[in-house]
């Protein structure tokens, strides 16, 4: 690839309508992040009243009132940032605010905080407040022209980048280490936390801490993340890869604790969407109630603005291709568009009565265009 | 576009990229591994016998309150506040371990009305892996105690 086509792909306009849902989602993170400081704070305690330790002798630490009041002011901000009032000023706000909380000590230091200040420095480069933020409304109720809400794509590959880095880097650590890949690790975790599996049927307490079982898991672990991270790269296994992430994090989430690891992880996979909008059309049938439900469903859960939702003689999805699906097809088709519904929708893009309507409509596209 | 911006994104996508690659790397030489993002690493295990060793040369355990102390409060996080309990080194035994050297320092240097510790000693025993218990001797440095 040549420097002038990094160049343009850097500088080209998007929509950064992912980030500004990211950005509203992270507001709250960053919500949840703070609160065991504030908690501690609010009982009297601060991170230098028990063992810290400096990252370097000359990072400025501020008198404990003041410290005190910044994380409230983290707090306060990471709120305007989630609704989008004064965007730029109070993500970069909230980002260095929680920036400088982690760099306080080591001990403040995991991975989901690391994770986290690196979306926050993205957020808070990227124009991300042009759409779904206060700002955009103050600015349309006082009959201004709305702004532009694309930008250049770099905050967007920057995120990307980093996003599949973290599962890149995970995976790679483990396939290197001969008792991660080998099962010794996965294996005695589970063993030593056998107090814990009481709640499952016996045959799933024996398979778990079966030995031989985790020689062949701690491969399946370690190939899925390397797939996450490579999968997102490439439209044919981007939509498995993040089928594939969602279960990996609720996984985690369910077996160990990772603070806001799980839900971060989740919410950063929407920058995989194609930064474009309503290039998608859904055509619903108005005098039909149940279509009608459905579009209302639709426009309401359609975050990331990707149909113009239409009344049309029949219920159908035009792709952004010019593939045409129709009637149920259609339905699973928009649902699996929509980041709520997608990770239930799109399993069903593979059943076979899907798959032949949208071949089998896409060679009729074809057959009219062409005559 | 002007120059200047067209320069300015590659050299803000370019330092990213070398510092999250140099991130990574380094995580696999250092005791903590910031935005090394190496999650789960180990299954090691530590426990140790943590004491404060007096000027007159009596050995007590930290699990003793002290001076108005606690070793719990005062090493409330990372895994540390009972030490000689068996657990999980939850981000490796290297950077467990590392935590726990800086603690017993930090406790020697932040209990003002202790005037009988010489200095904090930490017998551990880990486990890293699957691998046979390892023992190692870790001591904060001495205290100038008041006499």
């Amino acid at each position: 690839m040549s420097l002038a086509a990094i160049d343009e792909l850097l500088g080209r306009p998007v929509s950064l309508r992912a980030l500004a849902l990211l950005r509203v989602f992270a507001g709250a993170v960053v919500l949840l992040h703070l609160r065991p400081f504030l908690s501690d704070a609010s009982h009297g305690r601060i991170y230098s009243d028990a063992f810290y330790e400096p990252y370097a002798a000359w990072y400025p630490e501020l008198p404990r009132d003041l410290y005190v009041a910044l994380l409230w002011l983290g707090a306060a901000a990471a709120v305007a940032m989630a609704l989008g009032l004064l965007t730029r000023l109070a993500t970069s706000a909230t980002f260095a605010i929680v920036a400088y909380n982690l760099f306080l000590s080591t001990t403040h230091f995991h991975n989901n905080r690391a994770y986290l200040v690196i979306v926050l420095g993205v957020l808070a480069v990227a124009p991300c407040g042009r759409e779904l933020s206060v700002d955009a409304w103050l600015r349309r109720r006082r009959g201004k022209l709305a702004l532009d809400p694309r930008a250049p794509a770099w905050p967007l590959w920057l995120l990307r980048l980093e996003c599949a880095a973290i599962y890149a880097a995970s995976g790679t650590s483990k396939l290197l280490d001969p008792d991660w890949f080998g099962g010794t690790v996965t294996w005695q975790r589970v063993v030593r936390a056998r107090d814990e599996l009481g709640v499952l049927p016996d045959w799933m307490v024996s398979l778990l801490t079966d030995r031989d079982f985790h020689t062949g898991a701690a491969k399946v672990i370690v190939l899925t993340e390397l797939f996450i991270a490579s999968g997102l790269w490439w439209r044919g296994t981007r939509y498995a890869a993040v089928w594939i992430a969602v279960v990996f994090h609720v996984t985690i989430e369910a077996s160990a604790s990772v603070q806001v690891f799980s839900v971060l992880g989740v919410a950063v996979l929407l920058v995989w969407a194609v930064p474009s909008t309503r290039d998608r059309v859904l055509r619903f049938d108005p005098a039909d109630d149940l279509q009608r439900r459905l579009a209302a469903s639709v426009r309401a859960l359609d975050w990331l603005a990707r149909f113009r939702v239409e009344p049309g003689p029949r219920l159908e999805v035009a792709d952004r291709d010019g593939t045409l699906v129709r009637e149920w097809p259609a339905v699973a088709f928009a649902l699996s568009r929509l980041p709520l519904t997608a990770w239930f929708a799109l399993p069903a893009l593979l059943h076979p009565a899907v798959r032949r309507a949208r071949r089998a409509v896409a060679t009729d596209v074809v057959v009219v265009e062409g005559g | 576009m002007s120059r200047l911006k067209v320069i300015g994104r590659r050299a803000a996508v370019l330092t990213v990229v070398v510092a999250q690659l140099a991130f990574i790397v380094r995580g696999y030489f250092t005791d903590h591994k910031p935005f090394a993002f190496q999650m789960f690493p180990e299954s090691s295990t530590w426990r140790a016998d943590v004491v404060r060793v007096t000027s007159d040369g009596r050995r007590v355990p930290i699990e003793q309150p002290w001076a108005g102390y606690r070793w719990d409060e005062l090493a409330p996080d990372r895994g540390l506040p009972r030490p000689s309990v068996r657990h999980h080194a939850d981000a490796g035994l290297d950077n467990q371990l590392a935590f726990l050297r800086s603690a017993l320092d930090w406790v020697a240097d932040n209990t003002p009305r202790d005037r009988e510790t010489r200095y904090l000693e930490a017998r551990v025993t880990s486990w890293h892996n699957a691998d046979r218990p390892r023992i190692r001797v870790f001591r904060s440095h001495v205290r100038e105690v008041a006499w």
